[in-house]
């Protein structure tokens, strides 16, 4: 996220798209305390939950429909003039010129200039080549760079291109696609647009409810678009707050347990793409912007990883790291839908449960049956542990041999969570784990010591890197000093480093105070560049563990600094430079936030002026705003400027695609669905999807969570005081459809999708109300993930009923829009 | 939202038993302090009736507790305002006159009958008050049924009263007794006592108005109506008015005891 | 006796996750509830001897179409003038030097008579245990320094902890905030100490009439009857008692005189 909870007290007003009350509780008291100050609260949802419950608007829209509610809401901006003019202009690259070649999705009947139709959705893994991208370019002059036209008024300025292509996006088309009835869009967007600009500021939050679409990504691009169109980025009380998910997901981004990326959000290499280190290096190294540093951090990585295996003579071991054959290549769904056809042999389930969480969880588990060993290490016996258990399935058909490890949970091992607002915070150990339990780490080390072992001596190439890599934290035999493992993530000299009159800056082995200080030539290593500060040497040479501090927040420190470590660089809200104008002074007094001081002294003796203000500036701290690009906030861009054009694999502009699963036609354009989307095409008919406004599955069916459950389940079902919170699994279904259906509140009913069926519980209520799609009444029913056949509250898995289709960027599956059917009774 | 106490049978009974234990020994009282000679057979039975009920009554209290080994703690506190609290010490109290009452009513010296008499008189009133008081108790608590008619006490005491005489009656009728005049006396007292009961009774259900309903039309209605006031007031009342000749002398006191027991049951049965 | 003490919950900022009811389970180590569907989220209709609070969820339809969908923790009020309190027989239920009103496991003997004595029919009775529950003010923490758990654990302050008196003052600050905001059913429960039962010292910030939360308007002492009733009792006593006398009295002067 852009911004840090504690600063949404300061919006004036704040839109939740997500189910924030519900699914982050504790964050959600800051919108409270906005509340108490009179900030107005809107929440945008399908259902009315108890989010809705405290917000001043509800909106509720039709699962799947983002885009054309934002889209909405940009178009309403632009043609009421509520946008933040100035912030626009030179801020965002709303003035720049694109090539004339390119065409929006308005001009190209839903799609944008370049596809290559090569069968929509279709299997091909490649899904990044199928748009042609070559004219979705700025015009460039004559020293290269992008031509600019700051009236805005040029039809090949992106500002122009958004307008046309969001200028089908009317409020009567809103309330068309959406079901939002037009006076609450108009109330809403006025409500939203009039509470920012200098004076004002909004916060939009969003997790899950953007993400998972077959436009997932787009989705979230749209709502970026509207915070800079307002100029709400990096400011105080505006943001996008993107609220994540498990209490470390965000760490375990950052550290990137993710398949297409390298710790620090640098690619995983592609087979093809990059055959060398030079090639990776020039392909993923933009021109501008901060990341022309990225050799630095890249680098830094390889000796992390590969120690003084990594030398220049070896491209500090880039050979060694794995390459991925495509682009959705070992995603969630991907390695599944592979384990299914046999081509995955072995699987080590650590710390999650697909059996259960995985979309078409059927699927899953036949997967699971089809492996030759299953590994998994839970600190209770899952579903997936036990796979062989569930409904349908006959033990003794399986042939997968499970072993079982017991895990340590957090309170029993050091460690460090980062939280959704980038805040890295360290927790000890309470107790010791029981018997041979052992931690992660513990785990992990001592198999790779083996391993090594076994490898000892081999002369084979591809064991090489592995047996460069270093897994000695500590000299505790058993338990790796976590403290250890922080200072490798956090970087640290790989020799003595000198400045240029042959002064010891770092010595051997000294932790980095910052990513700044990385090279490109080994003298450095990191495992993180982002996190690079996190923990510092002190004079005694003691490490000093800054994630430890527990200094709160206080009238003179309102971002609580003091508090753990938010990357990067202790910076608790990113772009903030945007919180200045041209010249560097506050938009406005009550929403400064960093400003220029042309008096305070220079980095030179003989220089003045530095950035100051409540938190650390994102920004060159002495370049001054008169200076080139000293009015250039978005630092991580190529173009230093927000971006309403950002060319991804499925277009340089949001557009609306109905979902893969949809009751009606795409009234935006003929384009059903997201041209380039992912549909795995799985043998045996288990991945069978519902046609368009199909009367067997007419039902709208979204999957969602509840605060009294865990994901999966297993960290709450298991539990008793959490397991009695509610009755039984159940589906929320409208009063109206109910009685369509002749359904009773609390009466058993089974609800169906072309890959499976569960049974639950009817919970017949006022918080949903059918929609109004296109004229037609269209029914949407909720149902809950969280059950599965172990624990104390079981119930049957929602995820039977989910499609393997995903979105074309980063494949995340669509769980929260597809179709379904109700039937009375158990059947 | 209001709970109730999950009592049933053992209170039921207790509330039955301690209305005859009080009845009968205010009746004996009565009949030793105003009757005559003939009398002093339902001054005997009236008092040992009592004494054996009150131990009865005693045993019932502790079985309902749902720590029993705990019952002397209600001994220990003693709160004036609180009926049950009161309830356990008068409970022992009158324990007392009516185990004295009783030994003193077994021998014929007629110093000791005078002596007798002067202790019932006191006794009377704690017999009185162990008849009533589960009442009071009653409508002592948060259950609109059992408190808004301020009458429960009233309307167990009359009960009470009435069933002591009839269960006196019975014993007389069992011991061939029942020529006697001391039958007769009882009977013309018993008839007052229904008449003023069923008084009572109308105001209650008037003072009561909607919250009567669990009792008049709810589920409890059969056995109100039947079991209370048709069997248990009015056709004991007739056939004593009536005097009706072909039933024997002895049914109405056992209609009158089995309307008693019927209005404890129904009373704590109602939890509304 | 000490500086009283008070629970304020301001359902205005409650987001019903039941964090609260939870800590309260963990906190005084209680067990599983037995499964009842009541229709929506919440899993009990009423407190039971298994837990000491429960969050209420009112789906209420607005007039002009929208929903309100009303949460509150409900608790044992505490009450200045408890009805509880004055019914135990054994003395099992107290008043801390806080103002608070327990239950003395030790000496409960399971009457039950405190179960229809309390006007929000809080107290439960604990069949396996044969006493009386109902939640304990967090005694143990109080008496250790600490607030109850559930104020601790309550993400939005919906639940706050402190001395009667100031908390009361910052009620009524926040009701006037609230009608300003446009919440015209804002309105303070229990929190005068001149009002119904003298006060409650854990006292609600509702947005609705008291009904539609199930509570009474005016909830009264059930002891306020045991005067008037013992004094009818009196008078049934006199009538019987004459209606007695002029039956064995009739014809005949003084038994004693003719033996
Ligand atoms: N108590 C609790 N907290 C949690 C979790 C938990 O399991 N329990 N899980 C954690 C994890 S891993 C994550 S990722 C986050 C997820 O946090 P959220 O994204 O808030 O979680 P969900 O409940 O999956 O989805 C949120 C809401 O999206 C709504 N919705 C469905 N479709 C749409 C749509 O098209 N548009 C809009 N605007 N809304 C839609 C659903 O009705 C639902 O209420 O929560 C985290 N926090
Ligand atoms: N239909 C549908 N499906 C969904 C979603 C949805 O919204 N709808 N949401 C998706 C999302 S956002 C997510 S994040 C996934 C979550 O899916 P999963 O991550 O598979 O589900 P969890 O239940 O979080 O599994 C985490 C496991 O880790 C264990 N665990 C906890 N601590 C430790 C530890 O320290 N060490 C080890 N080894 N194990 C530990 C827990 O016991 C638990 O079994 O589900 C996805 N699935
Ligand atoms: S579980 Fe952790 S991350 Fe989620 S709301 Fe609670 S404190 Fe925050
Ligand atoms: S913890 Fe607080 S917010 Fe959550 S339900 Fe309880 S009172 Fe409401
Ligand atoms: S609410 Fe009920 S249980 Fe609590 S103190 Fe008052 S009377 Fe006693
Ligand atoms: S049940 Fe226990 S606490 Fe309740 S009144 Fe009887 S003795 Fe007192
Ligand atoms: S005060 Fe303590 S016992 Fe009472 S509800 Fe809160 S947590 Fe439970
Ligand atoms: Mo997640």
């Amino acid at each position: 996220m852009t911004t840090n909870l504690i600063d949404i007290q300061n919006s004036d007003v704040i839109m939740a798209t997500s189910n924030f009350a519900e699914n982050h509780p504790v964050g959600f008291q800051w919108v409270m305390k906005a509340k108490e100050r009179g900030a107005k609260f809107i929440h945008v949802d399908p259902r009315f939950t108890r989010t809705s419950a405290v917000a001043d608007i509800h909106v509720p829209l039709r699962s799947g429909t983002n885009i054309a509610f934002f889209g909405g809401l940009i178009h309403y901006a632009i043609e009421n003039n509520l946008y933040f003019k100035d912030y626009v202009v030179y801020y965002t690259n709303a003035s720049f010129l694109i090539d004339p070649a390119f065409k929006t999705a308005t001009d190209g009947a839903g799609l944008f200039t370049g596809l290559e139709q090569t069968g929509k959705g279709g299997a091909d893994p490649h899904v990044a080549e199928r748009y042609k991208r070559d004219s979705w370019k700025y015009q460039l002059d004559g020293e290269g760079n992008p031509k600019r036209d700051l009236t805005l008024r040029d039809p090949h300025s992106v500002f122009q291109l958004m307008k046309r292509h969001y200028s089908r996006y009317t409020p009567e088309m809103v309330e068309r696609v959406c079901g939002i009835p037009k006076e609450k869009f108009v109330q809403v967007a006025k409500l939203y647009c009039e509470n920012s600009g200098p004076e004002k500021t909004g916060t939009i939050t969003y997790a899950l409810n953007l993400t998972q679409h077959t436009n997932g990504v787009q989705n979230i691009r749209t709502l970026c678009m509207l915070q800079i169109l307002l100029g709400n980025i990096g400011r105080p009380g505006g943001g996008v707050v993107a609220l994540r998910g498990h209490a470390n997901v965000q760490g375990a981004t950052d550290l990137e347990l993710l398949f297409h990326e390298l710790p620090g959000y640098m690619a995983m290499p592609l087979r093809d793409v990059h055959p060398d280190l030079k090639t990776y290096l020039e392909k993923e190294t933009p021109k501008g912007g901060y990341w022309v540093n990225k050799p630095k951090f890249f680098v830094s990585l390889l000796k992390a990883f590969y120690a003084d295996g990594a030398t220049a003579e070896n491209d500090y071991g880039y050979q060694w790291l794995p390459k991925r054959p495509s682009a959705d290549a070992y995603s969630h769904q991907h390695m599944f839908v592979d384990m299914y056809k046999g081509s995955i042999r072995g699987f080590l389930a650590d710390g999650q449960n697909p059996a259960v969480g995985g979309p078409n969880a059927k699927l899953t588990r036949a997967a699971l049956g089809k492996l030759d060993w299953l590994v998994v290490k839970d600190i209770f016996l899952t579903e997936t542990a036990e796979f062989w258990k569930a409904p349908g399935i006959s033990a003794t058909d399986i042939k997968t041999e499970v072993f079982f490890l017991p895990a340590a949970p957090a309170a029993e091992k050091d460690g460090s969570l980062t939280n959704t607002m980038r805040l890295i915070q360290w927790h000890e150990k309470a107790v010791n784990p029981p018997g041979d339990v052992t931690s992660d780490a513990e785990f992990f080390v001592s198999l790779a010591k083996r391993l090594q072992k076994l490898y000892a001596g081999s002369k084979k190439s591809r064991d090489q890197g592995f047996l460069a890599t270093r897994w000695d934290y500590g000299d505790n035999p058993r338990e790796p000093n976590i403290e250890l493992v922080l200072k490798e993530v956090n970087g640290y000299a790989t020799q003595d480093i000198t400045d240029k009159d042959g002064k010891v800056v770092y010595k051997k082995g000294q932790a980095l105070n910052t990513f700044a200080h990385m090279t490109d030539d080994g003298k450095t290593a990191g495992g993180c560049w982002i996190y690079t500060g996190v923990c510092v040497e002190g004079p005694d040479g003691k490490l000093i563990n800054k994630a430890n501090q527990r200094k709160p927040a206080d009238d003179k420190d309102y971002l609580a600094h003091g508090w753990g470590f938010a990357w990067p660089a202790n910076r608790r809200i990113i772009y903030n430079r945007a919180s200045a104008d041209l010249k560097g002074k506050p938009w406005s007094e009550k929403k400064k936030l960093i400003w220029w001081d042309a008096a305070a002294p220079g980095n030179e003796p003989d220089k003045k002026g530095k950035w100051v203000g409540l938190d650390v500036p994102d920004f060159n701290p002495f370049l001054a705003p008169e200076a080139k690009n000293g009015d250039k906030p978005f630092i991580m861009r190529g173009d230093l400027v927000g971006a309403f054009f950002g060319p991804l694999n499925d277009g340089p502009f949001p557009e609306h695609y109905e979902p893969i699963e949809s009751p009606t036609e795409n009234l935006l354009s003929q384009q059903q669905n997201n041209p380039v989307a992912k549909i795995w095409s799985v043998p045996d008919q288990k991945n069978e999807l519902a046609k368009v406004g199909s009367p067997e599955y007419p039902y709208v069916i979204t999957t969602y969570r509840l605060t009294e459950h865990h994901l999966s389940g297993v960290m709450s079902r298991y539990l008793p005081m959490l397991a009695e919170l509610f009755h039984s699994h159940f589906a929320e279904i409208s009063n109206e459809l109910a009685a369509e259906l002749g359904i009773a509140n609390g009466e058993r009913v089974t609800v169906m999708t072309p890959r499976g069926k569960i049974h639950v519980t009817a919970m017949v209520t006022n918080r949903l109300k059918p929609f109004v799609i296109n004229g037609k009444k269209t029914h949407q029913i909720g149902v809950p993930w969280h059950w599965g056949y172990n624990g104390i509250s079981k119930g049957d898995i929602t995820n039977d009923l989910s499609a393997t289709v995903g979105d074309p960027t980063v494949y995340i599956q669509e769980t929260k829009a597809f179709l379904c059917d109700v039937k009375k009774g158990e059947v | 939202m209001l709970k109730t106490p999950d009592w049933h049978m053992l209170i039921v009974w207790y509330f039955f038993l301690g209305g005859i234990a009080g009845g009968a020994y205010f009746t004996a009282a009565v009949a030793d302090n105003f009757g005559s000679f003939r009398d002093r057979a339902v001054v005997r039975i009236g008092y040992i009736l009592a004494l054996l009920m009150i131990g009865v009554c005693g045993i019932l209290l502790i079985l309902d507790l749902g720590t029993p080994s705990r019952f002397l703690n209600m001994i220990m506190h003693f709160k004036f305002w609180d009926p049950m609290s009161i309830g356990a010490w008068m409970l022992g109290v009158f324990g007392l006159f009516a185990l004295v009452s009783s030994v003193l009513s077994l021998s014929a010296d007629e110093g000791r009958a005078a002596l007798r008499r002067k202790v019932s008189l006191v006794g009377t009133i704690f017999g009185f008050f162990l008849a009533s008081y589960t009442g009071v108790l009653l409508s002592a608590t948060a259950l609109p049924f059992w408190s808004d008619a301020r009458l429960m006490g009233a309307l167990f005491l009359a009960s009470g009263a009435s069933t002591g005489m009839a269960a006196i009656s019975l014993l007389l009728y069992l011991s061939g007794d029942a020529a006697g005049e001391g039958f007769k006396k009882i009977k013309r007292a018993d008839r007052f006592a229904i008449l003023f009961e069923m008084g009572v009774l109308v105001l209650f259900l008037v003072l009561l108005g909607s919250a009567a309903a669990p009792l008049v039309s709810g589920s409890m209605a059969p056995l109100f109506w039947g079991g209370l006031v048709v069997v248990g007031l009015v056709v004991p009342l007739l056939l004593d008015v009536l005097g009706a000749r072909w039933v024997p002398a002895v049914i109405p006191a056992v209609l009158v005891l089995i309307g008693g027991f019927i209005l404890r049951y129904v009373v704590v049965m109602t939890h509304a | 006796m000490a500086r009283t003490l008070a629970m304020f919950t301001d359902t205005s900022l409650c987001i019903g996750c039941r964090a609260c009811q939870v800590a309260c389970k963990q906190w005084n180590e209680l067990p599983m509830e037995a499964p009842e569907w009541t229709g929506s989220y919440q899993n009990q209709s009423h407190f039971t001897d298994k837990t000491y609070r429960l969050v209420r969820f009112i789906e209420k339809p607005q007039a002009n179409g929208e929903l309100q969908w009303l949460l509150m923790s409900d608790v044992c009020k505490h009450c200045a003038q408890a009805g509880c309190l004055d019914a135990c027989p054994t003395g099992a239920i107290y008043r801390t030097e806080y103002g608070t009103v327990n239950i003395n496991q030790d000496a409960c003997n399971g009457c039950r008579y405190c179960v229809s004595s309390c006007p929000f029919g809080v107290v439960a009775f604990n069949h396996d245990t044969g006493r009386a529950n109902k939640c304990t003010f967090c005694n143990d923490r109080i008496h250790n320094g600490l607030g109850p758990a559930c104020a601790k654990t309550c993400p939005t302050d919906s639940i706050q902890f402190g001395f009667r008196d100031e908390l009361a003052a910052k009620a009524e600050k926040r009701v006037a905030k609230l009608k300003e905001m446009g919440y015209p059913g804002a309105q303070l429960y229990g929190v005068d100490s001149n009002g119904p039962l003298g006060g409650l010292n854990a006292f609600f910030l509702l947005l609705d009439k008291p009904a539609t939360y199930n509570l009474p308007d005016k909830p009264l002492l059930p002891q306020r009857n045991v005067l008037v009733d013992s004094v009818l009792s009196v008078g049934a006593a006199l009538l019987v008692g004459v209606g007695a006398v002029m039956a064995f009295r009739e014809r005949g002067g003084k038994g004693s005189g003719d033996a």
